[in-house]
């Protein structure tokens, strides 16, 4: 297409360039002015007080908004608290934190310690005397290669949910649970909520503990030597049977097409006897009009039924310019009675601090989940359990599912190519 | 399928450019446009000009010259493309363009620059990030020293830290004198020393406006160096601290303090000690062509590479061509002035895609839940027929599900192409007797596939990287049997490469992006090839 | 102009309509129904499961068992009660970033198939290939990238930094010129040369060509764009989370979102809600358009 040349073109051009060029400057000059001032007020700001960005997830926002009110009254510092989406949190901190844009502060589960400390995004926090104010276990969980690197404020583990009006007590062996769950009639004596993809290693990790077949060693101050599984020893070769032989081609307890919601939904529904489940589940089940009571967890094996910890904390990034004010905010702020108190208050989630555990732990539900939790070991932080998830979980839905004719060669097999991954 | 890259929904789209100045480019052409036109596209110079020239301004003051050029060319180059009097392609072409180079092409230039380095998790940083983070980790409290309660003092200017035992005994150190001993300071009730002749207390706005000094600050425990030092982190309480391991500048490497062992720069991105250990954290380093030489000989992608490849064929292929055919019956059915309801039916067609992806692929893999799904149970009578475990019935029902989810896009597409067509052409083919097949087929199909299959290229593309939908409705599962590797049935190359560079110790975005690069000039050259054999380059005109 | 289509149908169809037997009816509109109620059914009836959710108060989304078996309206009165995630607030902003960045990709677009399809210059061939290519390009990485460069863009410009709803519109105008380039372009080549020649006789300039002459005959396919701009925008959740994390700037993917990111303690019910609430605007927009998608090329100035 050719465009045609006109006489006027030449004027026009130069018409609009000189306008253009005008309202450039007029705008520089705003833009300009605008940028001067917020530069000379932000040193001014600076000095009176600090402010503290934070991230968090929708669910604790609540309870850290009060908290983070008070802690303006009496510090004087502003926290601003950024809401991102829980399953963002650890991928975004991790690429934001070295371009300073990342937060000063944030909520964190244990289990990411491994992967935030091999970035070195965080920085390890002194709990000093304070720490003897937590449960031994939560300090445990918050403590990686050694350091601590946050101040615990939840405890999460699963329990057994049994539904009283089917069965009237407690039962200590799942033997006896699953034949106390038939007796009682309902359709479903034992419900556990397992993912289609890759089962669900971390609901059925108490019976495997109660084979003996912890997944890795712990030492004496608790910590996982992750250099090799533990779990590849008889007793998990007796689980991986004990798996085959109550899944889908057994008894059917362990039914791999019955999902998180499914288990869920059966048993709101009046027709499951037990649910191994966690405290999430728990105001649904109360809403639904349930009776129900918290057994401990049952052992298969015949030793104790531990079952994961998660311990929810917050941690001071190590690209923080107000490590002060953060550390203020988070050791000697968050950690106190009347903070965790109010975590609890909003959240629901059984308190870090033992003294308000205790104070929780007048409502029957959490003291029961506490007990039980009391039992059991914090989830593994090492970076590697991703690939230990992975390769667990697939290998026990083949077990359930009765893919595996051999569950004891399955469940060597499985450690082998665990192990392998760790050396590559 | 959702083929286009910003609004495929859930699709990573697209992404950042290089820097320079976003200035949101409108132009209008010129010549005798009238005055509306010209006043129109001095408003839209002027205003571009002027947030270019805010733009340069910031970047002047900020001294980033590089930015700055190339900042300032393309100011000029936009000022040159609408005032010249010639390039009218160019007019037209210069905003759009501008934003996919900004914000689409970076993000290519990107992902290329990472898959020569091993960006990752462990190697997310700079060396001197790494250094500061190990050392910050090292250093460890001595093991049952006292908690001091400490309060900051200012000395002319010097910080010093006032601190009191548990004891009550109270000394004062800074960074260049050690801890003594003092007797006169002043304590509050609880036996804590606040004050000291000499010095000036810190309140706490104080500590928080001089933080990072704070916080740097070091105070010898005694002249020797070994017994440790004092440091605060809160400005109250102060701990006697060690490292574990220390940096040596002059010779880029850390000493492990117990045991003696030096850790040096490996030159991979972290330090290594003699016997192949290695601390923790490391750093981004280029390492050439590392990752493709491990794209193409990691024995982990061998075994089911083949199977995989031939899926992702298949997979794409039959979902562009599933949906595509869906897509155009329905609209040519609907394509009735006098159908009754069709506004209806068209809209509740269209809902699957107005809904997250994620969650329809949840409601999908409930539906096809083997003893509970409602396929089995309602619609099969209660049979058991494995839909997502079964190998083969588990390819199906990621195909049904992606048609479910991609066909509403082929059908709006082909409603609107189908406007395009002469209706005479059509006519005059019914008036000498030809059935409505043949009309489809002799004369619609030929000129909507002139507007329609650079989009069905497109859409190839789009889902031979369809990671969504494999991934929440079977995560690549089941598994193979002759395999360790998490790689199953329903996996397809983009989702094999995430298991592969994700799924171990960590996420190695490095060989992830190596391989997804493979993957891209595989499926380019196809695609290319393609778009020339059908001639959509070629006008119709 | 709406009527051109029946018009062409010719008469024959009309007149016997009346008396017209079953199997007559049948096989011209009859089979289309059927058609039609098929489709419908392929493509609502997952849909109806999520409904079913978003009307249970128990929160969850098995999506086996019987549906409707606990109808009450808690989801929605959760949806729109807590302050802490204004509901409201994310429906307005994705209305604001959906409809400007729809229209603007709808724009650029059409200016850039205008020249592809109207002009010949050098590289042309080439640029439509490498907007093809550019397509396939694997976006692992471009979340990351795409933080790095607004985080840059916002030390300089912070009007379209992180955190702003202008920062996010402009990424999304960098997909502009991609397959909905492509669309129009193919569209574009359909309206016959001739017509914007004539026009130029008559002495018109090529940008009234574009806007009087081609813009108002390509309508259905600007309102098909324009309608699958704004579902990808409105459902993008990716980029939306990572440029806006202030509660009352997010759109509603992200937002939704956050009521079902952390594993086991989902609220299926409410994001359920919040997705049959978030498909409204949506449905709106294409009553609108649809007038549009279908009325006609061959109408107006082709005729005239």
């Amino acid at each position: 297409m050719k465009v045609q040349n006109l006489p006027g073109t030449t004027r026009r051009a130069f018409t609009l360039t000189a306008l253009g060029a005008s309202a450039a400057i007029a705008l520089a000059a705003c833009g300009g002015g605008s940028t001067e001032s917020a530069e000379s007020e932000a040193p001014a700001g600076g000095e009176t007080s600090a402010t503290l960005t934070m991230w968090t997830d929708a669910e604790r926002a609540p309870a850290l908004k009060d908290i983070a009110a008070q802690f303006k009254e009496d510090q004087g510092i502003e926290v601003d608290l950024v809401i991102k989406d829980f399953a963002a949190v650890r991928d975004d901190f991790i690429t934001q934190a070295p371009t300073g844009k990342g937060p000063d502060v944030l909520v964190a589960p244990h289990d990411w310690l491994g992967t935030l400390v091999q970035n070195g995004v965080i920085a390890p926090v002194q709990l000093g005397d304070k720490a003897d104010d937590f449960t031994e276990a939560s300090v445990q969980a918050m403590t990686y290669e050694g350091q601590v690197y946050g101040v615990p404020y939840a405890v999460e583990n699963i329990a057994l949910i049994r539904n009283t009006e089917l069965v009237g007590e407690a039962h200590e062996t799942f033997d006896d649970v699953v034949a106390a769950g038939e007796a009682s009639g309902a359709e479903f004596p034992f419900l556990v909520g397992l993912d289609p993809k890759q089962a669900d290693p971390y609901h059925t990790y108490p019976l495997q503990t109660s084979f003996g077949a912890p997944v890795f060693e712990q030492a004496e101050d608790g910590s996982y030597d992750v250099s090799q599984l533990a779990m590849n020893n008889d007793g998990g070769k007796e689980f991986a049977q004990f798996l085959a032989d109550n899944g889908d081609q057994g008894t059917k307890v362990f039914n791999s097409n019955v999902t998180g919601d499914i288990a869920k939904e059966k048993f709101l529904a009046g027709e499951g006897a037990y649910f191994l489940t966690g405290p999430w589940n728990v105001p649904a089940i109360e809403e639904a009009g349930i009776d129900f009571a918290i057994d401990p967890l049952p052992t298969a094996g015949g030793e104790a039924a531990q079952p994961f910890i998660g311990v929810n904390g917050f941690l001071v990034s190590s690209y923080s310019e107000n490590e002060l004010a953060a550390n203020e905010f988070v050791v000697n702020y968050l950690s106190t009675e009347a903070a965790q108190d109010a975590l609890f208050d909003q959240g629901g989630r059984p308190p870090a601090l033992i003294s308000s555990f205790e104070k929780a732990a007048s409502d029957p539900v959490i003291e029961a989940f506490g007990e039980i939790g009391t039992s059991g070991v914090p989830m593994p932080a090492a970076p590697e359990m991703q690939a230990v998830w992975a390769d667990w979980g697939a290998t026990e839905l083949n077990l359930i599912k009765g893919n595996e004719s051999d569950p004891a060669a399955a469940w060597e097999e499985m450690s082998k190519n665990i192990e392998a991954k760790f050396n590559g | 399928m959702n083929g286009e890259s910003t609004s495929t929904r859930g699709a990573v789209a697209p992404a950042a450019g290089p820097k320079g100045t976003g200035r949101g480019g409108r132009r209008l052409p010129t010549n005798p446009d009238g005055m509306i036109g010209i006043v129109a596209k001095i408003l839209l110079l002027g205003f571009v000009d002027a947030i270019a020239a805010f733009a340069l301004f910031q970047l002047a003051i900020n001294g980033e010259w590089l930015v700055f050029a190339v900042s300032l060319i393309v100011t000029i180059g936009i000022n040159w493309i609408y005032l010249r009097r010639g390039g009218l392609p160019a007019k037209y072409l210069a905003p759009g363009i501008l934003f996919l180079l900004l914000f689409q092409v970076f993000a290519m230039v990107f992902s290329t620059y990472i898959a020569f380095t091993n960006y990752g998790d462990g190697h997310n940083s700079s060396k001197e990030d790494a250094i500061d983070s190990i050392q910050l980790s090292a250093l460890e409290r001595v093991p049952d020293s006292p908690q001091y309660a400490a309060t900051v003092l200012d000395d002319g200017g010097e910080l010093a830290l006032l601190v009191t035992d548990p004891d009550g005994n109270v000394s004062v150190g800074t960074a260049e004198e050690p801890l003594e001993p003092v007797e006169s300071a002043q304590l509050d009730s609880t036996g804590k020393a606040v004050g000291l002749d000499g010095y000036t207390t810190l309140a706490f706005g104080d500590i928080l406006a001089r933080q990072g000094e704070v916080a740097d600050l070091v105070v010898p425990i005694s002249d020797n160096l070994d017994d440790g030092t004092l440091q605060t982190q809160d400005g109250s309480t102060a701990y006697v601290f060690k490292p574990r391991l220390v940096y040596d500048e002059a010779a880029d490497t850390f000493t492990d303090v117990s045991s003696g062992k030096v850790y040096t720069d490996s030159g991979e991105g972290t330090f290594q000690a003699e016997d192949g250990s290695t601390l923790g954290v490391g750093w981004k380093i280029n390492v050439g062509f590392d990752n493709f030489v491990r794209a193409f000989t990691d024995q982990n992608l061998r075994g089911p590479l083949l199977s995989v490849i031939l899926w992702t064929f298949a997979f794409a292929g039959i979902s562009v061509a599933a949906t595509f055919a869906l897509g155009i019956f329905l609209a040519i059915a609907f394509n009735r002035a006098d159908l009754k309801g069709k506004r209806i039916y068209r809209i509740l067609m269209i809902l699957p895609y107005a809904f997250p992806a994620f969650l329809s692929g949840l409601v999908w893999s409930g539906l096809m839940n083997a003893e509970f799904g409602f396929i089995n149970n309602a619609i099969l009578g209660g049979a058991y027929i494995p839909w997502l475990t079964d190998p083969v019935l588990s390819k199906i029902s990621v195909l049904i599900v992606n048609i479910w989810l991609g066909y509403p896009y082929m059908f709006l597409v082909c409603t609107g192409a189908l406007q395009s067509l002469p209706e005479d052409v059509e006519e005059a083919a019914r008036i000498d007797g030809a059935g409505a097949w043949t009309i489809f087929r002799v004369i619609k199909l030929p000129l909507l596939l002139v507007s329609l299959a650079p989009l069905l290229i497109s859409s190839f593309a789009f889902n031979f990287n369809n990671f969504n939908v494999i991934y929440m409705l079977t995560g690549g599962g089941p598994r193979f049997d002759d395999t360790n590797l998490d790689i199953g049935a329903t996996d397809i190359l983009i989702t094999m490469v995430y298991k592969v560079a994700f799924g171990g110790a960590g996420r190695d975005y490095g060989l992830a992006s190596a391989l997804a690069i493979i993957i891209f000039i595989v499926v380019g050259v196809i695609s290319a090839i393609s778009f020339r054999k059908t001639k959509a380059l070629e006008e119709i005109n | 102009m709406s009527t051109s289509q029946t018009s062409t149908r010719t008469p024959v169809e009309h007149i016997p309509q009346v008396k017209m037997s079953f199997g007559r009816w049948f096989k011209e509109k009859g089979w289309r129904h059927v058609v039609a109620i098929a489709a419908t059914l392929f493509s609502i009836f997952p849909l109806v499961y999520v409904l079913s959710a978003a009307l249970n108060p128990t929160g969850t989304m098995a999506g086996t068992t019987s549906l409707f078996t606990n109808v009450g309206l808690q989801n929605f009165v959760d949806l729109f009660s807590d302050p802490d995630r204004p509901f409201g607030k994310w429906l307005i902003n994705t209305l604001v970033i959906g409809l400007t960045a729809s229209a603007g990709t709808v724009f650029l677009g059409a200016c850039a198939a205008y020249a592809f399809s109207r002009m010949r210059f050098a590289g042309r061939r080439f640029s439509l290939l490498a907007l093809l290519l550019l397509q396939m390009f694997p976006q692992l990485l471009a979340v990351v990238a795409l933080f790095l460069l607004l985080n840059y863009l916002g030390d300089i410009i912070p009007a379209i930094g992180l955190g702003t709803s202008l920062g996010l519109i402009m990424v999304y105008l960098g997909g502009a010129l991609g397959v909905n380039t492509y669309l129009m372009y193919g569209f574009f080549n359909t309206v016959p040369q001739s017509l914007d020649e004539s026009a130029r006789i008559d002495g018109a300039s090529h940008m009234q060509v574009f806007f009087r002459i081609i813009l108002p005959l390509v309508t259905p396919i600007l309102a098909v764009v324009g309608l699958l701009a704004f579902i990808g925008i409105s459902s993008d959740f990716v980029i939306a989370s990572v440029v806006l994390t202030d509660p009352d700037t997010q759109t509603l993917a992200v937002g939704l979102y956050s009521y079902v990111a952390q594993q086991r303690s989902e609220n299926w019910g409410v994001f359920a809600a919040g997705a049959v609430l978030a498909a409204v605007p949506v449905m709106a927009l294409f009553l609108y358009l649809q007038r549009y998608i279908t009325s006609g090329l061959t109408s107006g100035s082709v005729k005239g």
